[in-house]
């Protein structure tokens, strides 16, 4: 029992799921749902269609080179059973799949943190520019800090004698 | 004339069929085309042969028939010499027709007189072909070959021997006279193939009174060569006693004349024979005594429900026969011809010295062992039928495997972890990669409590030697006993030995039973400044008259730098500055000195060791 990654869109294949579709030329295209099938029948490149992951990697969304990849490999000879191997290949993955998705949300992070530093710079940019929108060079001049004046309303005695028998 | 391939006669046609087959022969076979205006010659030459080969035909169709068929000899000449003087007469006639319209009423004459004898033995044709049908419908017999007779009253179970030994699958119901003819099957002994007919019951009656059915096994005892079984049902419930069937016994036994008899008692498993009364036993013994009279007779019991004894019974048949036959065989003239022709050779013995055949002791013994692992080892098979057969129980695979550690056998290793694929994480040297991959990682708190603090230290050392860079020039090279800041004492040594970790006792004391004693004198108690001495902010006693000495020659205090003010004799602040500056440069020198002041003029070592020793390359060394 094996866990295959589907060709369109990389995600795992659990039993029991899917289509395997074989072509003449012998190679096997697994898919993980009918989303992916039908997109591959539609002669679509997956390198082109935005939500998969082969997009993501290309285009630099995701992270593609570490270490961490390199620990999961096909490996078509078997090894003798140990037990210890086996419990500390057990404990090892948890270990690895813990760094790897630290790393991924970091580079995610990085990438997203020049977009953070250019909307703070905008924003300071407006604050500094379109304040005379919401608040008068007057009353800037004579209140240099940013709080905004608030409104005044005079209410007129006569409203809230009607008001009272409404609230009773 | 073969005599077992009925079924490959030719169909004989009708009258009408056979006349149609033959002309339309003629037509095609022999040329169609003539015309008036040809020789006579050819004409008479035309029709002749039309006529002469019509008449061939018939007589090789005729013959191919009469041939085929067993016993028609007679009748084949009779009808060939008929048609044939048709043609004859009739191709005498055609010699001297003259005119083709002639020859053609000759010929069709002819035809015409030939198709009218056939018609005539049409119905005989008719007959032949229904002969030709049945007979194709009978069982192939062999007589010569090795046959098995089964007789008996109808219902003894004749039909369900016969489908126990043989593959032949015949009709047994519980009335009488099922079987209607005769069946043939075959059966093997000692690689010899035997015929086994089963025939019809017959009745006890008188011969003339017996039907069709029962002639036929009759005929075939009468005529074949073969061995018998005379069945008894020793049970009754054929619906005949015992008496009866004895009594038909006695009637045929003429006919068991010559043949190897048995008398099969069937159907023990509903009454066994010594179960039966008193007189129908007699009868039996006395079935019995008349078979011993014969060729080797016996009798025999068997069940064909249980399937007791029947192959007893076969058995005994066939050796029975076999033996007559070889027997027989041998007392012939011609067995004499082939007995001439082989021989087994033996060697003659040259002395009375046995030699049995060699077998080394090797051999022996892995036959024995052999036989004996056979024995002892249990296979998985044994296994299995031990714990519940096939269904029950499913072998344990995994006892055989070869493992390290036998108390793994049994583990069960997960294939899927979260998602992946556990066997392609496997590696020998996983625990290392692992290692290596958090080293590149974010260091855990202890690592990063123990980072800080050496950052600090490293800090602080920094802070030191620049600090001391900066007054390098300005600042006496000192000799290590004039420390002021008393930074070389034991005390300090093991307070820092024993925070990085070690023990600091054995350094203490071997530093202190190194270390030279110096004579106590006077000392300042004076306390360490505190610019020097960021560090080290414990108290040292040291020896006083080292603190004193080290303390007066140590370097100046450094000054804060001040806002340079004009006045105290100066026209303006430059002036000051340069003033400043000529002080400095005078006061510099003597501290980089160790010199107290312009009046110290003290030698710390009025012969220094290094310069008053060694030898002179020119000159004496005798004054310095």
């Amino acid at each position: 029992m094996r866990l295959e990654k589907c060709w369109f869109c990389s995600s795992t294949v659990y039993p029991g799921h899917g289509i395997q579709f074989v072509r003449n030329d012998a190679k096997i295209f697994r898919f993980c749902r009918s989303k992916c099938h039908k997109n591959f029948k539609m002669k679509r490149n997956p390198r082109k269609v935005k939500w998969t992951k082969a997009y993501r990697r290309l285009h630099g969304k995701d992270m593609t080179h570490d270490s961490t990849f390199e620990f999961e490999r096909k490996r078509n000879r078997p090894e003798r059973y140990d037990r210890n191997l086996a419990e500390n290949t057990l404990k090892a993955i948890k270990k690895i799949d813990k760094i790897r998705s630290d790393r991924a949300s970091d580079h995610i992070k990085n990438r997203l943190k020049t977009g953070k530093v250019q909307r703070q710079k905008e924003a300071r940019k407006q604050l500094e520019q379109g304040i005379h929108l919401v608040k008068a060079p007057h009353a800037l001049a004579q209140d240099s800090s940013l709080c905004l004046p608030k409104i005044k309303v005079n209410v007129s005695q006569a409203q809230t004698e009607e008001n009272q028998p409404m609230e009773e | 004339m073969v005599q077992n391939n009925f079924k490959k006669i030719t169909v004989v046609p009708n009258g009408k069929d056979f006349i149609d087959v033959i002309l339309s022969r003629t037509q095609r076979q022999t040329p169609t085309v003539v015309h008036k205006g040809y020789a006579i010659s050819r004409l008479r030459q035309f029709y002749m042969r039309k006529v002469k080969y019509t008449q061939q035909n018939f007589h090789e169709k005729l013959s191919t028939i009469i041939d085929e068929f067993p016993c028609l000899d007679d009748i084949q000449s009779i009808l060939w010499s008929l048609i044939s003087k048709i043609a004859k007469d009739y191709v005498k006639l055609l010699k001297y027709g003259d005119l083709l319209c002639r020859c053609k009423s000759l010929k069709v004459a002819a035809l015409g007189r030939m198709c009218t004898v056939i018609k005539r033995i049409g119905p005989s044709l008719a007959y032949l072909e229904q002969i030709r049908q049945h007979m194709a419908r009978l069982p192939s017999i062999d007589p010569n070959t090795r046959t098995m007779l089964i007789c008996g009253y109808p219902n003894v179970g004749k039909s369900s021997f016969m489908n126990k030994i043989t593959r032949a699958d015949v009709d047994v119901q519980p009335y009488a006279f099922t079987t209607k003819s005769l069946f043939v099957g075959h059966t093997d002994y000692k690689y010899l193939r035997y015929q086994v007919i089963d025939t019809p019951g017959i009745l006890d009656r008188p011969f003339e009174d017996r039907n069709i059915i029962e002639m036929c096994s009759i005929t075939v005892l009468a005529h074949l060569r073969a061995a018998v079984l005379f069945f008894l049902d020793i049970s009754g419930s054929c619906g005949y006693s015992i008496s009866q069937q004895a009594a038909l016994f006695h009637s045929i036994k003429s006919l068991f004349m010559n043949k190897p008899l048995i008398i099969v008692c069937n159907k023990t498993d509903l009454q066994p024979l010594d179960g039966i009364s008193e007189a129908d036993r007699k009868l039996v013994m006395e079935m019995k005594g008349e078979a011993m009279k014969t060729v080797i007779g016996v009798l025999l019991i068997m069940s064909t429900l249980t399937e007791d004894g029947v192959i007893a019974v076969k058995n005994a048949a066939c050796e029975r026969l076999l033996n007559q036959r070889v027997e027989l065989k041998m007392k012939s003239k011609k067995i004499n011809d082939c007995l001439n022709r082989f021989c087994v050779a033996l060697p003659k013995p040259r002395d009375q010295k046995e030699r049995p055949a060699c077998i080394p002791q090797a051999v022996l013994e892995t036959k024995a062992k052999q036989a004996a692992e056979k024995e002892k080892r249990k296979t998985e098979k044994d296994l299995e039928d031990e714990n519940g057969g096939a269904g029950v129980y499913s072998a344990s695979l995994r006892k055989n495997y070869i493992l390290s550690n036998d108390e793994w056998k049994e583990d069960i290793m997960p294939e899927i972890l979260d998602g992946h694929n556990v066997y392609d994480f496997i590696d020998p040297d996983i625990l290392l990669r692992l290692e290596e991959l958090e080293h590149e990682e974010d260091l855990s708190p202890e690592e990063q409590e123990a980072l800080a603090e050496i950052r600090k230290k490293k800090s602080l050392l920094i802070q030191q030697h620049r600090m001391k860079k900066s007054t390098a020039e300005s600042r006496p090279v000192v000799p290590r006993k004039f420390d002021t800041d008393r930074k070389f004492t034991t005390e300090r040594m093991g307070r820092q030995l024993s925070s990085l970790g070690l023990d600091p006792s054995l350094a203490i004391n071997r530093a202190r039973s190194k270390s030279r004693g110096r004579k106590r004198e006077r000392s300042v108690d004076r306390r360490d400044g505190d610019d020097g001495d960021a560090m080290d902010i414990d108290d040292n006693q040291a020896s006083k008259k080292l603190r004193l000495r080290s303390t007066s020659r140590s370097r100046s205090r450094s000054r804060p730098p001040s806002e340079v003010v004009p006045g105290e004799g100066l026209k303006d602040s430059a002036q000051k500055v340069k003033t400043i500056k000529l002080a400095k440069k005078s006061v510099l020198k003597r501290n980089k000195n160790a010199r107290r002041g312009e009046a110290d003029r003290v030698i710390p070592t009025l012969k220094p060791k290094h310069l008053f020793s060694g030898k002179r390359s020119i000159g004496k060394t005798q004054r310095q």
